[in-house]
């Protein structure tokens, strides 16, 4: 087996995984203030990527383009907040894992019925010509995906320490009573996580869009993997999404090459089995002591 | 015996009806549907072990179904098989890969449980399309229903074939389910730590039931595989989980006949979706029903604004949708979206839970009567208390990180004692109570119980070993009557196997079960509200609770964590009264209390804690003057100064 060729795939699944570790971070940012997550984060990435890709064709700029995705990402992560969260945490409930289910499955119908069924390009002015980067090509395409992930969790970690905002965010996350005994609004901090979350969602969409073309079902398989980087890399570790996501990526890109394009998905669902079996808290997660 | 004819009666017509129909109706479409209704009847009563009894999202329902039928359709072609067998197989699939799932989702609780059932669900269909040897990958999977006993099925016949699996379904689920086995499925999903501390045993509970929930979904795959005869991996995706979950959540969760009307759900929304008017009807009629129920709930303040308003919202999408979209079946995911999320928000308890209090109702079912509570001494014989050693601990310790919680503790409690344990804040009694009952495992040092030693860092085999304890934030089975509570933890009447179980063969030991929980209750002065939810009792009664409920283990030694933490005066003094009565069964007690009073009203011995070591021992009195313990509560005392020239203490 030619190392030049194992190499080159394990690059450029580990550039696809960083998308994983991406989505698997806006799960991070919601768990971390209100201990849910939003199960139909995979068609907030969808229906964010058609949204943006409707900008394109209105005649946007790709510059203007982007930051009118994440709106509409941070307003459809409100809405999921809204309608499918807020009551099951103040009931104290695990109710919102159906409900956020079902709200993804109407963004789902709805993408259906006002995009199409088909999968579309998407338009993009970074080009997909190979350079040659220490003996793999890689495209600018693939690279931006990683400027883009980067950037995104720099600003948002920066913004968490930075500003009172975030600082607020961190309070709720550490200790929700707490937090609000000291002034801060618990539900309001929830909201701004469902909204930031949202944003990080439809830029994973506006990244990965070019390289997979935007359709419904574009998201179905790549939310299972990011449901997997977050669960094994624990969900509050966000360097550990990163490692954990790029690990992932490289691997399943292997098993197609060896086991069959078929096979691609299993890697990542074995792994998240595992996972969940031996270290529930993820390999960087922290454990904790129950008490009664 | 009015209750037993009407409920018992419902069934038999139903089933009696259902089972006449194929003389009656020629149509093979008719047919084709009622013949279904009867497979997802029976996959629907799996999934509902799981996300009604377990109380967990479980996605991965569909993937049984799949797995099964495969089993079944490979059965029958590759190794020619009958039909009995294939099912038979099918089943025993479910069974075996549900326990296997079961396993590493053990220790998970919602979301990573959800998240689990889900890869599953994706790893089987990536299966089902690799493995193209086997199973024909995407091409799908033909097969020809087998005869049986010579005889080729005629749709009638199988018809009356997935009837009848489904009335023994039903005959044994109610049995089990109505059982020990049903109420710690419940109590499991109520609170996993007091299910273990109650000796009853979390881990094959959930094993057993996400198998039998696993092995009836596979039953249902290989009655699914015959009624098709043709088989595709794409049949069984999230999709249909999706519709699936919509059928137990719409019909009503724990309960067989939500189940059933759940299916019929299922089976009619194909064609409720490709008539546009009747689909126009039907959310007319959801419209109304949503908005009545909303401001039912709203004017008597039942409910949250959001909980009456959202349905309404959703249910007035689904009527303005149906008005201006062409062709509805095109929206159906949105459809079935608006319609799970009304009735997740405004109708919790489904279609039956809320028709069962209105039929209930209507019939004057009354509640099954209760037997005489038994005679006290027979469930709690008074034994003789010889005040020799019966818990001994030994340089117990116990360190979290750097913070020795427990440290270096040594303690004898004798037989027939009340030990009382306090402390002020943080000073380890919590921590002591834990070690012992096993929910942490000591850093060092040992704990023998009559001589032997008593199992470490495990719920359940403290509770098994004759321990009992309660808990100081209450850990009841909420959803539970006060007396399925006790009936959960109550040790020594249950001896039936599980097939008597089964078949109802138990009866009479459900009878004796509930005289022995009653004689408890009644102890606690809470056989009156035998029936009432744990959770629905007042605050006081809530603790009493937990006490019956420990008692029911029948122990050796009972801990008491805090009984009359939050309590109000005339509690504390009931409370006060249960313990001593308690006490006076000869059951050693180890007393966890803050109030005082309490403490030198009931303890023989106390033991002073601070900073996880002991700081002083001996009775009340005595206890009460030590200077240590003086100090750990208000602090440094102020200097006496002999020579008498301190300055006075300002006032």
């Amino acid at each position: 087996m030619d190392p030049s060729i194992i190499g080159q795939m394990a690059v450029s699944g580990a550039l696809m995984g960083l998308v994983y570790a991406l989505i698997a971070y806006g799960f991070q940012l919601t768990y971390a203030t209100s201990k849910s997550i939003n199960f139909g984060q995979g068609e907030l990435v969808m229906v964010s990527a058609f949204f943006s890709l409707t900008l394109t064709n209105l005649g946007l700029p790709y510059w203007l383009m982007v930051p009118g995705g994440l709106l509409f990402g941070a307003l459809m992560g409100l809405v999921v907040e809204r309608a499918g969260v807020r009551l099951a945490l103040e009931q104290k409930g695990e109710g919102w894992i159906l409900l956020t289910i079902i709200i993804g499955l109407f963004f789902f119908s709805a993408a259906e019925n006002i995009w199409g069924r088909d999968d579309r390009p998407f338009p993009t002015p970074i080009s997909a010509d190979p350079i040659h980067v220490l003996g793999v090509d890689v495209t600018r395409l693939e690279l931006s995906v990683a400027v883009g992930v980067f950037a995104i969790m720099g600003l948002v970690e920066l913004f968490k320490r930075r500003t009172l905002l975030g600082k607020a965010f961190e309070a709720v996350s550490a200790d929700r009573d707490a937090a609000e005994l000291m002034g801060i609004s618990a539900t309001r901090t929830v909201m701004l996580s469902y909204g930031l979350s949202g944003s990080v969602a439809a830029l994973a969409g506006i990244l990965v869009s070019p390289i997979t073309t935007v359709g419904p079902t574009m998201a179905s398989a790549l939310i299972l993997k990011a449901f997997a980087v977050a669960v094994v890399a624990g969900l509050d570790s966000g360097f550990g999404v990163v490692l954990i996501g790029m690990f992932l990526g490289a691997l399943e890109s292997l098993a197609s090459f060896y086991l069959g394009s078929g096979w691609r998905e299993a890697p990542g669902l074995v792994l998240l089995i595992l996972a969940l079996a031996l270290r529930p808290t993820g390999v960087f997660g922290k454990a904790t002591i129950r008490k009664v | 015996m009015k209750r037993i004819l009407l409920l018992r009666g419902a069934e038999l017509i139903v089933f009696a009806l259902l089972a006449t129909i194929p003389l009656l109706v020629v149509s093979p479409y008719a047919l084709g549907l009622l013949t279904l209704l009867a497979i997802y009847g029976i996959l629907l009563i799996g999934l509902d072990v799981t996300v009604g009894y377990l109380g967990q999202v479980n996605l991965g329902h569909v993937a049984f179904l799949g797995l099964g039928a495969y089993t079944a359709g490979l059965a029958v072609t590759k190794l020619g098989l009958g039909m009995a067998p294939a099912l038979l197989a099918a089943m025993a699939v479910g069974l075996l890969l549900g326990g296997l799932l079961a396993l590493p989702a053990l220790r998970l609780e919602g979301p990573q449980f959800a998240l689990a059932t889900l890869s599953f669900a994706a790893l089987s269909t990536t299966a089902l399309n690799e493995l193209e040897g086997l199973t024909g990958g995407a091409q799908g999977l033909s097969l020809d229903r087998p005869p049986v006993f010579g005889h080729a099925l005629t749709p009638p016949l199988f018809y009356w074939l997935c009837m009848a699996l489904l009335a023994v379904v039903w005959m044994l689920m109610r049995n089990l389910l109505a059982s020990q086995w049903g109420r710690a499925f419940e109590a499991l999903r109520d609170s996993p730590i007091a299910t273990d501390a109650m000796g009853v045993g979390t881990y094959r509970h959930k094993v057993a039931a996400f198998a039998l929930g696993s092995g009836l979904g596979g039953l249902a795959g290989g009655l699914y595989a015959f009624n098709f005869e043709y088989l595709q991996p794409h049949s069984f995706t999230y999709d249909l989980m999706i519709i699936l979950l919509l059928g137990v959540v719409l019909g009503g969760r724990k309960s067989l006949w939500g189940a059933f009307v759940g299916a019929s759900v299922i089976v009619l929304l194909p064609n409720l979706l490709s008539n546009r008017l009747l689909f126009q009807i039907f959310s007319g009629l959801g419209f109304a029903m949503a908005l009545a129920s909303g401001l039912r709930g709203l004017v008597k303040k039942t409910t949250r604004p959001f909980q009456a308003l959202a349905p309404v919202a959703a249910m007035g999408m689904l009527v303005v949708g149906g008005l201006l979209v062409e062709n509805t079946e095109d929206w159906r995911k949105a459809i079935f979206a608006l319609m799970l999320f009304s009735v997740v928000v405004g109708l919790p308890e489904g279609i039956m839970g809320f028709l069962a209090l209105f039929l209930a109702k209507l019939f004057r079912v009354p509640h099954a009567p209760l037997p005489e509570p038994a005679d006290l001494d027979a469930v709690l014989p008074a034994r003789a208390a010889d005040g020799s050693p019966l818990l001994v601990l030994d340089d117990l310790k116990r360190h979290f990180g750097g913070v020795k919680a427990v440290d270096g503790l040594s303690m004898t409690v004798r037989s027939g004692s009340i030990h009382g344990l306090i402390g002020p804040n943080g000073s380890g009694k919590s921590t002591v109570v834990n070690v012992i009952s096993g929910l942490y495992t000591p850093s060092g040092g040992t704990i023998r119980l009559r001589g032997a030693g008593l199992p470490s860092g495990s719920l359940l085999r403290v509770a098994q070993s004759g321990v009992a304890r309660t808990f100081q934030n209450l850990q009841l089975f909420g959803e539970l009557t006060a007396l399925e509570n006790v009936l959960v933890a109550l040790k020594g009447v249950y001896r039936s196997s599980l097939p008597r179980v089964l078949f109802g063969l138990a009866r009479a030991e459900e009878r004796r079960a509930q005289a022995e929980a009653l004689a408890l209750l009644d102890l606690i002065g809470l056989k009156d509200q035998a029936l009432a939810r744990a959770k629905d009792l007042t605050y006081g009664a809530q603790r009493f609770l937990e006490i019956a409920r420990a008692l029911a283990r029948k122990p050796d030694l009972l801990i008491l964590d805090e009984p009359a933490a939050g309590l109000a005066h005339p509690d504390v003094l009931q409370q006060i009264d249960i313990i001593k009565r308690v006490h006076q069964r000869g059951i050693t007690i180890i007393l966890i209390e803050h109030h005082m009073d309490v403490v030198s009203e009931l303890c023989d011995t106390v033991t002073v804690l601070d900073g996880g070591r002991i700081i002083a021992e001996g009775t009340p009195e005595e206890v009460k003057r030590h200077p240590k313990v003086v100090e750990a509560y208000l602090g440094q005392p102020p200097q006496t100064d002999i020579s008498g020239g301190a300055a006075p203490l300002p006032a």
